[in-house]
């Protein structure tokens, strides 16, 4: 078990910098998911935690210890890689003896060991088979094995279920988080998947161009984005985005469309906005509220896309220059129909147009 | 009459191009059948044949079958047997160069270093050239006065194909040196097919560069070695060109000496048709023995 510290980290290949100034720290039996779109540095920095890659400058610590400069084998930490990386030479039981046979552990522990790790991860069946022979689901959890069958101090997860098929993630998710829960042991997870994000993280890191974008608990990631970037990568389907402009004052105010079209909210919503500053609306598609009658506050339009997702469909409506999608139950509307859009504005969230840095009311 | 068009079709477009698909076949094929059965089925079933018989191409004599008479009188030659014995010390010592001196300059090689292309080219040399070339200049690199081994080695004067105990080793140097590239080549392309992920995973599992070698880059090279080591054990037991200018000494008779010796010199021709035959039993059991190692390694 384990505090991780990043401090200044600053990574260069060659002249391209892969991490500007990364600054985190994992706080001891933390689940912490590092978040991003695929180059964003995520990958570099775990690989970093674990020694597989040195960095420019900054520190690294593990208990208050500093590892940056000790070998991966010194650092006493566990790694799941994407591609598995089991032996294929080698069977199952092998595989997840060999961490403990390459430090001599005496043959009764290390049968113990893989045992009770086989047992946990319910792999026991395959144990004398190799790892040719396993489906992608069962050989990530032979890697999972490798991995705790020596009590790390921490356990680095790299995309561990990238590779499989959708249902299959979905079950193994929940077996990660199972797992991380019975051993508490400190978990760093890297993921492009937003939703592997939330489900699993106890505090998710949202990175984008080698810098963190933004530190917090899923809730708080999802409902209080920091940046346009982050409003926009969490959460599914994808945050309305649109440019506005708001006219009127402390008492009440309206949202400008362009094209005339207009959205009355009450002012205490918008006040705190600039005044000559580019704006942009951000709002998710569930608060995007659709009428089948006119009612204050909501303006008229016609839906002109239609996407039926089961449990709910995602409807298209065009409001002035912008697209905005509304999250409606199924069969609320049908294409081509004339509905009355508005907003919630407790859930409305306001962004710099030009920093992208998100305008909060500051009570 | 479209029927009838559509059935013309493939003709009339072989006629087009000059010739039908299956005169090309032809054209390449039978020139490679007649080659391979002048050149290789009849040698390989007329010598089976003559190894039944006392015949000799140096007169004129009719050749008189005597059954199994030749293979008794070889397998009852002590000499024969100490030209096994030659060969197979020879052998031993120089696919066991070969591969100590190959992987090693394949895991030199197998990692970033300035101008890998141009140095692995360099080492590959050796294998390019002929082997009666490779002799001859060895044969000066060796020489006690002036050769320039002993003079780096300072070893005076040192009779190394003169000396008995030394020619086989001495043939055997050469062998290694021309032949270690080749096991370099099979064995870097078996190092760089090794993931570079299964040495992180091992370097993560706090395995020391010992235990990385024999745990998982040896047993993955392993196919691609034994493949090495098959080739080599064949073309080492056929050595004769370098063998052959390099030294007279009776303890360097390897079998193609003595076969050829037997064959061109003797002019008993029946009786070395038996001799070749039981070399190539002798060649075809150890490979077998090879390949089944080979199956082996794959499997695990």
């Amino acid at each position: 078990m384990a505090r991780i510290e990043l401090r200044n980290i600053q990574k260069f290949f060659g002249a391209v910098q892969v991490l500007k100034d990364v600054n985190l720290t994992i706080e001891d039996g933390e689940f912490v998911v590092m978040l991003g779109q695929s180059g964003c540095g995520k990958t570099t920095t775990l690989r970093a935690i674990a020694g597989l890659e040195t960095v420019s400058s900054g520190t690294i610590s593990i208990d208050g210890k500093e590892v940056q400069d000790l070998r991966a084998a010194d650092r006493d930490i566990a790694f799941v890689f994407q591609s598995f990386s089991l032996y294929p030479h080698m069977t199952v039981r092998e595989n997840i003896a060999f961490p403990l046979r390459a430090v001599r552990m005496s043959q009764s522990e290390l049968d113990a060991a893989v045992n009770e790790v086989a047992g946990v991860l319910g792999i026991e069946r395959f144990l004398n088979r190799k790892p040719s022979a396993l489906s992608g689901g069962d050989m990530q959890r032979v890697a999972i094995g490798r991995a705790l069958v020596r009590r790390p101090k921490a356990l680095l997860m790299d995309e561990p279920i990238g590779a499989l098929d959708a249902k299959l993630r979905e079950q193994m998710r929940a077996e990660i988080k199972r797992l991380h829960i019975s051993r508490g042991s400190t978990s760093v997870y890297v993921t492009h998947d937003q939703i592997e994000a939330m489900s699993l993280a106890d505090r998710i890191v949202v990175m984008h161009a080698g810098l963190l974008q933004q530190v917090g608990a899923p809730e708080e990631v999802y409902n209080r984005p920091a940046n346009l970037f982050v409003a926009q990568f969490v959460g599914s389907p994808v945050m309305n985005v649109s440019d506005i402009a708001v006219e009127g004052g402390a008492g009440a105010a309206v949202l400008s469309f362009g094209k005339g079209t207009r959205l009355p909210v009450a002012g205490g919503h918008v006040g705190h906005l600039p005044g000559q500053r580019p704006v942009k609306l951000g709002i998710r598609p569930e608060a995007v509220l659709l009428r089948h009658a006119p009612e204050p506050g909501f303006v008229e339009t016609e839906t002109t896309n239609i996407e039926p997702l089961g449990s709910h469909e995602i409807v298209d409506v065009r409001l002035g220059d912008a697209t905005l999608r509304a999250r409606v139950e199924p069969g609320f509307v049908g294409d081509g129909q004339k509905v009355w859009v508005g907003i919630d504005p407790e859930r409305a969230h306001f962004f710099d147009g030009e920093s992208g840095m998100a305008l909060r009311r500051t009570a | 009459m479209a029927d009838v068009m559509t059935r013309l079709e493939p003709d009339t477009r072989a006629a087009a191009r000059g010739l039908s698909d299956l005169s090309i076949r032809n054209l390449f094929i039978i020139p490679t059948i007649a080659f391979l059965i002048i050149f290789n089925v009849f040698p390989l079933i007329y010598s089976l044949y003559t190894a039944f018989t006392d015949y000799r191409a140096s007169t004129s004599a009719p050749a008189n079958w005597i059954g199994l008479g030749n293979f008794r009188e070889l397998l009852n030659d002590p000499n024969i047997w100490r030209n096994f014995t030659i060969t197979a010390k020879y052998v031993v010592i120089s696919v066991t160069g070969q591969v100590f001196v190959g992987f090693g300059l394949a895991m030199l090689l197998n990692r970033p270093i300035p101008l890998k292309g141009l140095i692995t080219t360099l080492l590959l040399l050796p294998m390019m050239l002929s082997p009666a070339v490779v002799g001859l200049f060895w044969k000066l690199l060796y020489d006690p006065s002036f050769g320039i081994i002993n003079f780096f080695l300072g070893l005076g004067k040192f009779e190394w194909l003169a000396d008995p105990q030394m020619a086989l080793w001495a043939v055997a140097i050469v062998d290694i040196w021309m032949w270690s590239p080749f096991v370099m080549l099979l064995s870097l392309a078996g190092l760089s097919a090794v993931p570079k992920h299964l040495y992180e995973a091992a370097e993560i599992d706090r395995a020391g560069p010992f235990y990385t070698f024999f745990r998982i880059t040896l047993p993955l090279v392993a196919p691609i070695l034994m493949i090495a080591i098959i080739f080599r054990t064949m073309e080492a037991f056929k050595t004769f060109d370098h063998a052959y200018i390099l030294s007279t000494q009776p303890t360097t008779e390897l079998i193609a000496i003595r076969l050829y010796k037997m064959a061109f010199l003797e002019w008993q021709t029946g009786m070395s048709s038996a001799f070749a035959y039981i070399v190539l039993i002798v060649v075809v059991a150890i490979t077998n023995i090879y390949v089944k190692y080979l199956n082996k390694a794959k499997a695990r």
